[in-house]
């Protein structure tokens, strides 16, 4: 007996996912706000999280997250699917991040530079620094150490660190953020584990 | 201090810290925030003001300065003596 009928071969989980990416995409490029609304709630939580790591100010990271989705819809016509989605709102949302901390540093450096000058200019005042909530929740202090230092590193090893620790992307996705190579990723990797580990005492444990 | 305080987290430790770093909380956006992403796309987009940074006190002061400075007015303002070649008083 001959069996001619035998099961179709179950279609492969990532070209599903890549298929209804491209679906929302197209979606998204024809105006759909319900297309609009189902990226928003996929990925509100990755993009916040992601900026908060960079910014450490909720009030911030909200702001920045909402910035990067009024981009979206605002680009989403130009965007022609060389990176997938994901890797395209995490670039969106890291670059913003980095824009935001440098002109918040701008301001740091400027408020310092009028107060030598004696200017009193309330606009310009230094903004608290808060505390990253993780480390408030826990109040674990080599956390806190750590998320201190990790927002010394250079950028780039910030954003590394941070998409892969924190978001958990693998090198390859964390490559295609940044847009370089798998090895340029292991370095900046590398480097920012070593200069961490170096400003790192281990605790103190009773015995 | 000590030595042992100061030598870097061994691998172990390290794992350790990684740990806890994902076992963390995650932390989400307030709620509604897709309605607060509409609102921002309804209302006026920012404009950039022309020379906006100028409406600062501290640059336009600066900015005044540099001019001045530049242009050699300030050396002569705040000169107090004669004028090289210039007679004090009119030839009779």
């Amino acid at each position: 007996m001959l069996l001619t009928d035998d099961p179709p071969a179950a279609p492969c989980p990532l070209s599903l996912a890549a298929e209804a990416e491209a679906a929302l995409v197209l979606q998204l490029q024809q105006g759909s706000e319900t297309a609009f609304r189902t990226l928003v709630e996929r990925y509100q939580d990755r993009i916040y999280r992601t900026v908060l790591a960079l910014l450490r100010s909720p009030e911030e990271a909200e702001d920045v997250a909402q910035e990067v989705f009024v981009e979206v819809y605002q680009t989403v016509a130009r965007f022609r699917g060389e990176a997938s989605l994901s890797t395209w709102l995490y670039r969106l949302a890291t670059s913003r991040a980095l824009k935001s901390l440098r002109k918040a540093r701008a301001q740091k450096r400027f408020a310092y530079f009028t107060s030598l000058l004696g200017f009193d200019n309330a606009v310009l005042h230094e903004k608290p620094d808060h505390a990253h909530p993780l480390a408030l929740l826990e109040d674990q202090q080599q956390l806190r150490l750590l998320l201190e230092h990790v927002a010394r590193l250079p950028p780039q090893q910030q954003v590394a660190f941070t998409l892969r620790h924190e978001q958990e992307l693998s090198y390859e996705e964390i490559a295609a953020v940044l847009s370089t190579s798998v090895p340029a990723v292991e370095s900046l990797l590398f480097r920012a584990r070593q200069t961490l580990r170096k400003h790192l005492s281990p605790p103190f444990r009773h015995v | 201090m000590s030595k042992s305080a100061l030598r870097p987290l061994s691998d172990e430790e390290w794992q350790d810290l990684m740990r806890q770093l994902r076992d963390q909380p995650r932390p989400r956006p307030r709620p509604f925030f897709y309605g607060r992403v509409m609102a921002r796309l309804a209302g006026p987009p920012a404009r950039a003001v022309p020379f906006g940074w100028l409406r600062r006190p501290a640059y336009a002061v600066l900015l005044g300065a540099l001019v001045l400075a530049l242009s050699g007015d300030d050396k002569a303002l705040s000169s107090t003596g004669p004028v090289p070649g210039a007679a004090s008083h009119p030839a009779p």
